[in-house]
């Protein structure tokens, strides 16, 4: 996928109802790689966070037998954070409202995962 | 931890506990250290220091001269298993440099998030500057002494 389509991906999950924002992030280094989102989302503390928590969830995972882990899903009081593995070490993100299609999201996001492997 | 001003400790424990920072120091831009994690020799934390503002002040003319006026955020070396983070912030105390050497446990994202977090409350918490004494020659041996003991305990 080139940068373009990526773009293209993450204006679609965006798309989606309730969804504040979207973005790749390198979990790694915790940086954004590509992003779509609201302007209050903030989005290099989002893919921070998030690719910490995909870290840990991975060596919880590993540590399990259970081999590396796809997606990771946070529902808080408020909102949601749905992350998906694409190519490593990049995950596809999405921040979303409680009342958002969250069913919808994530099979997007699944599918877009499926395309940027 | 050791620092020289109190009212850095508790945003820098903050900050180490957050960022899971393996070694941090918080100097002046003049090299002078302000506050140290995770050093155990002194001499290691004058050579990081006077590197560190060495880098930020190459960094800074480099800004100047591709008309970069804001300057660069922050410099990042990343190595096969440690990272350095250099970054300036102003205080009311002046400009002061954070060096921050993280490992695999954190992410330049999350030293760039918290790092954020520890300039602001340094800033919040910075008391004012208090009116500049003359150093005397037979204070000045005693005041250095305090200092590095602050820094490293006792010698």
């Amino acid at each position: 996928m080139t940068i373009d389509q990526w773009h293209a991906a993450l204006r679609e999950v965006t798309g989606v109802t309730g969804v504040l924002g979207a973005l790749i992030v390198s979990a790694e280094d915790g940086l954004v790689v590509a992003e779509t989102a609201m302007e209050e989302l903030a989005t290099a503390d989002v893919a921070a966070l998030a690719a910490a928590l995909v870290m840990r969830v991975a060596r919880c995972t590993s540590a399990m037998d259970a081999g590396l882990p796809q997606t990771a899903y946070l529902v808080g009081d408020r909102g949601a954070l749905l992350a998906v593995a694409g190519p490593a070490p990049l995950w596809l993100v999405a921040v979303a409202r409680n009342d958002g299609e969250l069913g919808r999201l994530r099979l997007l996001m699944r599918d877009f995962a499926d395309v940027l492997r | 931890m050791r620092v020289l001003e109190p009212w850095v400790a508790e945003p820098l424990a903050e900050f180490l506990r957050e960022s899971s920072a393996r070694l941090t120091l918080v100097m002046t831009s003049a090299g002078q250290v302000i506050a140290q994690h995770g050093f155990t020799r002194s001499v290691d934390v004058m050579s990081a220091a006077a590197l560190g503002a060495g880098i930020l002040a190459t960094t800074d003319e480099l800004a100047r001269t591709i008309d970069e006026p804001a300057g660069f955020g922050a410099v990042v070396h990343q190595g096969e298993r440690q990272g350095v983070w250099l970054s300036a912030f102003d205080t009311p105390r002046g400009r002061w440099i954070g060096l921050v050497v993280f490992g695999q446990e954190s992410s330049i994202g999350l030293v760039r998030l918290f790092f954020a977090r520890l300039a602001a409350q340094i800033q919040a918490a910075a008391p004012p500057l208090a009116p500049v004494r003359d150093v005397l020659a037979e204070g000045f041996e005693r005041e250095l002494d305090n200092s590095l003991r602050s820094l490293f305990g006792s010698r």
